[in-house]
């Protein structure tokens, strides 16, 4: 028999991020803070965190907690320097000790790099860029996930002002996800997000760098968003579901963090910066195929991923040179549902996302220059099956 | 900077008030159980002579501190602990939990699987509490609240049932 789970050579795995999930998980903040020794947060957001009254829910949960807390309600989409700069000047001076971010992408991208200035001197933003640079612990950071956020917000990496950063430090010290945080986005937001952590966990199961440790929360993220998504999509007023996709989120990109980047990361990635596209939703269009073309090499775990994907029933009753087969067609099966559920927002090819054929070329260049690990004429067979209908 | 406030602290009044009346009145029951239950009596005699718990709100309070007197008597004392020797600390982490126990959204048994106490004591202590907490419980409030209240509702005799809840309640009111 074949075993499910083998044990690689050497393996390391890291995740020192506290989750602290469920109802009134934010009111647990203050006593969280007190175990980091921290007194007094710098709250930061975007400014339609705030019309969304998300701010109102964190100051509501520091009620009655003797915490006074700063308010930074204005990250733009895209944040730069200047902005840490006047961010670490408030920290400072007003004498704060940790750092809060509500929401993922830049609001924690801001939060992680503004922490390494508070953690030292702002001139370090710059000399801590690039693989490992950060050599000592940092403040305490604290990230409430909204829907917006993508797992990347739990990942040892950041992005900000064209620089990257990745450092098991810039990891936040507690995750809380709370279901008052988790407000419908819209559908194609919602999709982006869960396709972009989707599409993580299931990299983090079947590529090279796959361990038993990573594997546990790559099966449990793929297995939350397989059964919540097309629900959350049809309807928003799922709590459990958009409670089950936050959770779903946070450790995908736990195991992400474990593992090195895989394709579908690199070329969505490219994709999302050359065509304007959420890049959750071109790693999600672009998986199924990649898997496809790692079947046709024998990726040897792609049929093990059709236990999470369709649960024990469908796993049970495929025999066992079939499963991987079934395990791509539950993607595209995804794709197909989530495209039905939000009335045809949700593009299932690129086709459908008006991506030009004339750019593959370029984005296929862009992505093998960034380290894919598909050579050239793979990533464009993989970009040509994903731009026609299927 | 454009953007940025800092907010104090606002205090939850009520939800205090309304925790700090439900912890007054437990109690108060507890010393009247501890009177009129053989299985809560028998629970403080098995606990260590002077034995002192409080339960308590983060972080400031209520506060809701029982102990055995030097007669061996169960006595609620107060809801100050200032200057009292605890034993057994169980902190619940914050208001918000504190109204999910004292709602009966959440038994005290399933709030610290949860998470939402930490106890500062003897393990084998506080599950003597959680255990004096849960048989309170049963005699305070009507079945349908209490089978939320406490981790298993007993199966007791009418006499138990009808006669301890009347004595329970008379002795918690009088405060004997």
């Amino acid at each position: 028999m074949r075993l499910l789970m083998l044990l690689p050579e050497h393996y390391e795995f890291f995740c020192p991020v506290k989750i602290n999930s469920g109802n009134r998980a934010l009111e647990q903040i203050p006593f969280e803070l007190d175990a980091l020794n921290a007194r007094k947060p710098l709250v930061i957001a975007r400014k339609d965190a705030s019309e969304r009254g998300l701010v109102d829910v964190i100051m509501d949960a520091f009620k009655d907690s003797g915490i006074a807390i700063g308010i930074f309600d204005g990250v733009p989409a895209a944040p730069d320097l200047k902005l840490v700069r006047e961010l670490f000047n408030i920290y400072r001076d007003r004498g704060y000790d940790a750092v809060i971010a509500v929401g993922g992408g830049s609001v924690a991208d801001t939060a992680k790099v503004l922490n390494i200035a508070v953690s030292g001197k702002p001139e370090d933003i710059e000399g801590c860029a690039g693989e490992d640079q950060i050599k000592n612990p940092l403040k305490p950071l604290i990230i409430v996930p909204t829907l917006s956020g993508t797992g990347y917000e739990m990942s040892r990496y950041a992005f900000f002002d064209g620089r990257s950063y990745a450092s098991h430090f810039l990891m936040p010290h507690l995750a809380v996800i709370d279901p008052r945080m988790t407000i419908q986005e819209d559908a194609v937001t919602t999709a982006a997000t869960a396709l972009a952590a989707l599409a993580h966990a299931v990299e983090a199961y079947t590529g090279s760098g796959k361990n038993p440790l990573a594997d546990a929360y790559a099966y449990t993220a793929i297995q939350l968003i397989m059964e919540h998504l097309v629900n959350v999509i049809r309807d928003q007023r799922d709590r459990n579901g958009r409670l089950s996709l936050a959770n779903a989120h946070a450790m995908a990109g736990c195991a992400f963090s474990n593992v090195a980047p895989g394709v579908a990361h690199k070329l969505g990635k490219v994709m999302g910066d050359e065509c304007h596209l959420p890049p959750g939703l071109c790693m999600g269009m672009l998986l199924p195929h990649i898997l496809e073309k790692q079947m046709s090499e024998g990726g040897y775990y792609i049929s093990d991923l059709l236990l999470p994907l369709a649960g024990f029933d469908a796993y049970a009753s495929m025999a066992e040179n079939l499963r991987a087969r079934r395990a791509v067609d539950t993607l595209y099966d995804l794709l197909k549902d989530l495209s039905v559920a939000s009335g045809g927002a949700i593009p299932r090819t690129l086709k459908d996302a008006r991506v030009s054929q004339d750019i593959l070329q370029d984005i296929a260049q862009r992505a093998v220059g960034n380290g894919a690990s598909f050579d050239m004429d793979g990533c464009m067979k993989v970009l040509r099956n994903a731009w026609e209908v299927r | 900077m454009k953007n940025f406030r800092e907010v104090a602290a606002e205090k939850k009044s009520l939800k205090r008030d309304y925790v700090a009346i439900m912890m007054w009145f437990m109690g108060r029951a507890i010393q009247a159980a501890a009177a009129v239950d053989r299985a809560v009596k028998k629970e403080f005699v098995e606990l260590p002579d002077g034995f002192t718990f409080a339960l308590s709100v983060m972080p400031s309070g209520p506060h809701m501190i029982v102990g055995k007197d030097q007669m061996r008597f169960v006595r609620y004392r107060g809801w100050d602990p200032e200057g009292k020797r605890i034993d057994l600390k169980m902190k619940i982490k914050n208001i918000e939990a504190a109204m999910l126990i004292f709602t009966f959204q959440e038994s005290t048994t399933l709030a610290t699987a949860r998470d939402r106490l930490i106890v500062d004591g003897e393990v084998a202590h506080a599950c003597a509490v959680v255990r004096i907490l849960d048989i309170v419980e049963v005699y305070l409030l009507p079945k349908i609240i209490a089978k939320l209240a406490v981790k298993r509702y007993p199966a007791w005799s009418f006499r138990r049932k009808y006669l301890g809840r009347v004595l329970t309640y008379v002795r918690t009111i009088f405060g004997f």
